[in-house]
């Protein structure tokens, strides 16, 4: 069994390890299809009166006209001693620039994850226990409506309510508290959604079990029942929904982050992919690559531990809650 | 690297659930899923022939009428340069639909493909397609897309092709576990056992089995898809004028925000055609 | 404030009426504060100015980035330049107090101010002077630090005569070396700066120049913070201050959208706006806020004619396109009263530009005449054709124009009343660099927003004699044109160019080869009405120099 384990436990290693080396080398593959680059573009912008052959000789300087294959390589032996080389946009270390933002997006993405699970347990609450005639119809319609709405409008509408027209906070100082509330708010909407759908999904599961009713009947309360014995035996899926949305915060950071004028992760994508600035794009990927990498792989380390009728299989053979893949297609990821 | 779905999650939930609600039948349907139907109808309706609803040009204004509010004559007001916002609205139906139409082939042909070939071949096959699908989930979707874009090039075409790759990954993961639990099924284990060839029992059985999920999860994507174009707009990968795609006539409007009817207007009509698109998703998965 | 559509909505209004108020008490306070007067120090002096701009741009290597429409506004606080060029196009001394040249035009000597000193404590002196001159000729590329690209070509060397005299020497007759002295390229950095390598220079904190204001803090995507010195007493005299600055703080935060950053000026939050679109200017104006359009020196925005690509070889159609444009249009809808219209293919300030309005009026029945007599016949659906060949133009909006689409699609309109097919391509700035170029083969016009600082330099752009851009894609084949560009190639003095000048202006909107749509306005500044005394230079950036706010 203990030497089942640890098989197990290197082979979902070493496959972490090579998903995020693709990855890397896909971003390279893909941002490399088209020609140009940061150095170029500037260097063409009329206004700058470059003549063709000062073009040609600061690109060659520069190693830009160098083949495929050998820019490649440089930039991937720099990426395996964890160089990630310098901005082409910026001329900055790559480093120091996601060093100088990560913890904007950090906090973003923190904040954006706690409202997302309140709104969602508010609304599980809700088609739980609110009445018919109160609109618990409406309730259950929420999720749905959170993943039809524009991600960008939510936050313009949300800046000109409560910073312009309530005056909570100033459009200047993204990073004050008001402000990161209602940028968490419109990071956390269409995230809470998704949580909500797979809460609701298990809520209903659960309030149908005889334990339920049986606690019912001796009088237990709504929210003791909802917290105690309907929460927390539908929070293990919910568990691996929030693993998998580690990718739609950072996707969402994106809209958010630019809506908001806050400087992030989200916003140097921008920056960086408007420019075709590679060497930034290919650490965000890798380490978006190495953070969902490392959430599943904790995932997948523990449920062996945790449910020993767990068969073993290491190859593509998954998760418990992966029985029922197939049944039911929930809403996918938005970042719209 | 494991890989599993959101919708795993749910388990067998919509069972459970319409076992203790009555269940609805397509005669009977609720209604808001016909409005949700209607709604869709009329989408499809406005691309198809956007001329029968409207008798304003989306594309030459009135300048002297430049950002009207909306009135009897411009239900949805007119824009910077006096052209209807109704009428673009209802012209763009025909790009936003084919856009996110693009998208959606790219990624139920391809992630399909991918699953298909991965569940009924298993063996390398499965291994070298799984390890693709694991690099496409691990990028989050929506930096996957503006990655693809950023290659392609900055239009609406290529903001939708960006949607499609980034959709590919789900697709490939539904259709596998769906191709995997259908060969599994008695049914097709007896074709095998009659002689079937593997080819006929794919096409014969696996196919039509696998293909309600993908169905459903692909009306979900079509109305996704409008929003992650419209947001890819938004930062400046769309086309520009005089295409009216709704994303870009939201995008537009933004920059307009002190006549909000430019970002309302489209904002309302997207945000009504992908909630009726998810509705309609949520009754097929309920009326399996 | 108060539009139709809030009649539908009682509580939106509300809203808006209490946000009206409480905006109209933020812009009284300060005013009752000025009213009770402060008798302490100079009445002028402190207050933090906070300037929203659409972005921060790229890479901070001073010789990288100088130029750059966003950047160039902290290189004007930071730095100051051997010349300064005002609105109207006019040179005066500023770190150089005077200059002499030889008549052949090869050898200038700068005499430098005495007492000017860089933020770091090095004195901005003769050796320091030939240091920048040196990196703005040739830069350091091995390095990826770029040469400025509008310095003369024909730069041969400089020498330090005595600690406040240069000595400047070129290879060839070089009379745009002053203006050039006065061009945003030409920002005077500390020679210790200048020796770093460039990713150290890319961090903007450790750059230090000699302007009125230095770099307290910065964040890349962010905001840049400026603090006054106190020791700065060598401004430009044409500004007519030379002391230290006014405003303690300047700061220079990035909100991307532009309904946000003019939002923030209307709450109080921010002083200055940059980049407001155009539509929202009338409402601003009338709710009080200061409005400036600055015009930069250089070309209107119009089109520059590929004259090898059928049917625009043709005179008669390129005639008939600068006749179907209806310019006054453009100005009512897609602008306000601040555009100017044009009147050249120069822009109305730069000294030599003169009034063509004659050959620029909106004529509809001349258009469709020299159409018809080109053998452009109507057709179907209204269209012009021509042994079966639609009348077709295809228009790439420029990318580094706002409102270029929306003028494209007017124009569109426009001309497809008289029968034009016309297509726009918008493309990002990235393809449009690759796809859009003069005289591409696909591309019929090309969009030129360009600003120079001596109208001299047209006569690189005419045709493709000495490596000129050859905008026209005539190549030598006008002799008209190759007669007047060596003609003010080779003037003398700027009084003499001058009918020359005159002449080319004539002669090129005449042919058609330029179709201008309206004198450009690239920088748009939305101002709060308590901040005032702010000047515009001959690039028309804004300068705080000479700011200050009511208090």
């Amino acid at each position: 069994m203990r030497n089942a384990y640890l098989r197990y436990a290197g082979i979902r290693l070493v496959q972490a390890v090579v998903v995020v080396l693709l990855a890397y080398l896909f971003t390279f593959v893909v941002v490399s299809i088209l020609p140009g680059d940061p150095v170029t573009n500037v260097l063409r912008d009329p206004q700058n009166g470059f003549t063709e052959e000062q073009i040609k000789t600061i690109i060659a300087a520069q190693g830009l006209d160098q083949p495929i294959s050998v820019q490649l390589w440089t930039s991937l032996s720099g990426f395996l001693v964890g160089d990630f080389g310098v901005s082409m946009r910026s001329t900055r270390p790559v480093t120091t620039l996601i060093a100088e933002v990560l913890p904007s997006t950090l906090i973003l993405a923190s904040a954006g994850l706690a409202v997302a699970l309140l709104l969602a347990a508010a609304i599980a609450y809700g088609t739980q226990f609110l009445p018919k005639r109160l609109g618990q119809g409406i309730v259950r319609a929420f999720p749905s409506l959170f993943l039809s709405v524009p991600g960008f409008v939510i936050g313009l509408v949300l800046i000109h309510a409560f910073g312009f027209q309530l005056g909570l906070f100033r459009v200047i100082e993204p990073d004050s508290a008001w402000a990161t509330v209602f940028a968490a708010v419109a990071l956390g909407i269409p995230i809470s959604a998704q949580i909500a759908e797979v809460l609701i999904a298990n809520l209903d599961h659960e309030s149908g079990q005889e334990y339920a009713a049986v606690a019912r009947s001796r009088g237990l309360g709504r929210v003791r029942l909802f917290a105690k014995h309907l929460l927390k035996p539908s929070s293990l899926p919910v568990v691996t929904v929030i693993a998998l949305t580690v990718g739609e915060l950072l996707g969402g950071s994106l809209i958010t982050e630019t809506v908001f004028g806050r400087t992030g992760i989200g916003s140097l994508v921008q920056r960086s992919a408007a420019a075709q600035d590679l060497p930034v794009l290919q650490a965000v990927v890798s380490l978006a690559a190495v953070v969902f990498v490392l959430v599943n792989l904790i995932a997948d380390l523990f449920y062996p531990l945790l449910d020993p009728r767990l068969k073993l299989v290491g190859g593509t053979e998954r998760r418990p809650t992966s029985a029922n893949e197939s049944a039911a297609p929930a809403p996918g990821s938005v970042t719209g | 690297m494991s890989v599993v779905s959101l919708s795993s999650a749910v388990q067998a939930a919509p069972d459970r659930r319409s076992a203790l609600r009555p269940r609805w039948s397509p005669l009977q349907m609720s209604p808001t899923v016909a409005l949700a139907l209607a709604i869709v109808t009329l989408v499809i309706a406005w691309s198809l022939a956007p001329h029968l609803f409207t008798s304003q040009d989306p594309v030459n204004g009135v300048p002297a009428h430049k950002l009207l509010g909306p009135s009897t004559a411009h239900w949805f007001g007119t824009d910077h340069l006096g052209r209807d916002v109704y009428a673009r609205v209802v012209y763009g139906a025909a790009s936003s639909v084919t856009s996110a139409l693009i998208a959606v082939v790219i990624g139920v042909a391809v992630g399909g493909l991918m699953g298909l070939l991965a569940g009924f071949l298993g063996g390398w096959v499965d291994t070298v397609l799984a390890r693709l699908v694991d690099i496409l989930l691990a990028i989050p979707r929506f930096l996957l897309a503006v990655i693809v874009v950023t290659a392609l090039g900055f239009d609406t075409v290529n903001t939708a092709i960006a949607t499609g790759v980034s959709a590919v990954a789900v697709f490939a993961r539904v259709m596998r576990a769906e191709v995997i639990k259908t060969r599994q099924a008695t049914f097709v284990e007896a074709s095998f056992l009659q002689g079937g060839s593997r080819w006929y029992v794919l096409w014969r059985h696996v196919l039509p089995n696998a293909s309600r999920s993908v169905l459903t999860l692909a009306v979900l994507q079509f109305g996704l898809s409008i929003l992650v174009i419209a947001s890819l707009a938004f930062l400046g990968y769309g086309d520009p004028p005089p295409a009216s795609d709704w994303g870009l006539l939201i995008a537009t409007g933004k920059d307009y925000l002190r006549w909000p009817w430019l970002v309302y207007a489209p904002a309302f009509v997207t945000i009504a055609t992908v909630l009726s698109l998810n509705r309609i998703s949520r009754w097929l998965r309920e009326t399996d | 404030m108060i539009d139709r559509s809030d009649a539908r909505s009682p509580s939106r209004r509300r809203l808006l009426r209490s946000a009206a108020a409480l905006v109209a008490a933020v812009a009284l306070a300060p005013a009752i504060r000025a009213a009770n007067g402060s008798p302490h120090g100079s009445p002028r002096d402190g207050g933090d100015l906070v300037f929203l701009i659409d972005t921060l741009g790229p890479t901070w290597i001073p010789n990288n980035s100088a130029i750059s429409s966003f950047q160039g506004h902290v290189w004007g606080h930071v730095t100051d330049k051997l010349a300064y060029v005002d609105a109207e196009g006019k040179i005066s001394p500023w770190i150089a107090t005077r200059w002499e040249q030889t008549a052949d035009a090869t050898e200038f000597t700068l005499h430098l101010k005495d007492g000017v000193s860089f933020s770091d404590g090095t004195p901005l002196d003769a050796a320091a002077v030939v240091a920048n001159l040196d990196i703005w000729y040739a830069g350091r590329i091995k390095d990826g630090i770029n040469p400025i690209g509008l310095f003369p070509k024909t730069y041969d060397r400089a020498e330090a005569v005595d600690p406040t005299t240069v000595k400047v020497f070129f290879k060839a007759p070089t009379l745009g070396f002053i203006p050039t002295l006065g061009y945003h390229g030409s920002i005077l950095i500390s020679p210790k700066t200048l020796a770093l390598p460039a990713i150290q220079q890319a961090d903007l904190a450790k750059t230090a120049g000699s302007g009125p204001y230095r770099v307290a803090a910065w964040k890349e995507g962010d905001f840049v913070k400026l603090v006054k010195r106190k020791d700065y007493n060598w401004g430009p005299e044409a500004v007519g201050h030379t002391g230290p600055a006014y405003l303690d703080t300047i700061t220079y935060k990035v909100v991307s959208e532009p309904s946000l950053r003019v939002a923030a000026v209307q709450s109080g939050q921010a002083d200055v706006a940059y980049n407001a679109s155009p539509q929202e200017l009338k409402s601003l104006k009338d709710a009080g806020f200061t409005i400036a359009t600055p015009r930069y020196l250089g070309f209107v925005n119009g089109w520059a004619i590929n004259t090898k690509l059928a049917p625009y070889d043709d005179v008669k159609v390129r005639q008939a396109l600068q006749a179907a444009i209806n310019r006054q249009e453009i100005i009512d809808t897609v602008y306000t009263p601040d555009w100017k219209l044009a009147a050249s293919f120069l822009q109305g300030n730069v000294p030599g530009a003169t009034d063509q309005s004659a050959y620029l009026a909106y004529d509809p029945g001349r258009a469709e005449k020299l159409l018809d007599e080109a053998g452009w016949t109507r057709g179907r659906g209204g269209i012009r054709s021509k042994a079966g060949k639609p009348l077709t133009l295809t228009l790439y909006p420029n990318p580094y124009l706002a409102t270029a689409k929306a003028v494209d699609e007017l124009i569109a309109q426009q001309l497809g009343k008289l029968g034009w097919k016309v297509d726009i391509r918008a493309y990002d700035v990235v393809t449009f660099g690759q796809k859009v170029a003069f005289g591409g083969p696909a591309v019929p016009a090309y969009e030129v927003t360009r600003s120079f600082i001596d109208a001299g330099s047209v006569a690189s752009i005419l045709t493709d004699a000495n490596n000129g851009e050859n905008w026209f894609a005539l190549g030598e084949s006008d002799a008209t044109l190759n007669a007047l560009r060596d003609r003010i190639a080779g003037a003398s003095s700027a009084e003499s160019r001058a009918p020359i000048l005159d002449e080319l202006q004539k002669y090129v909107l005449a042919q058609g080869y330029f179709i201008p749509r309206t004198q450009i306005v690239q920088r748009i500044y939305v101002q709060s009405p308590n901040l005032k005394g702010e000047t515009y230079n001959g690039l028309a950036y804004a300068s705080y120099y000479t700011a200050a706010k009511d208090k």
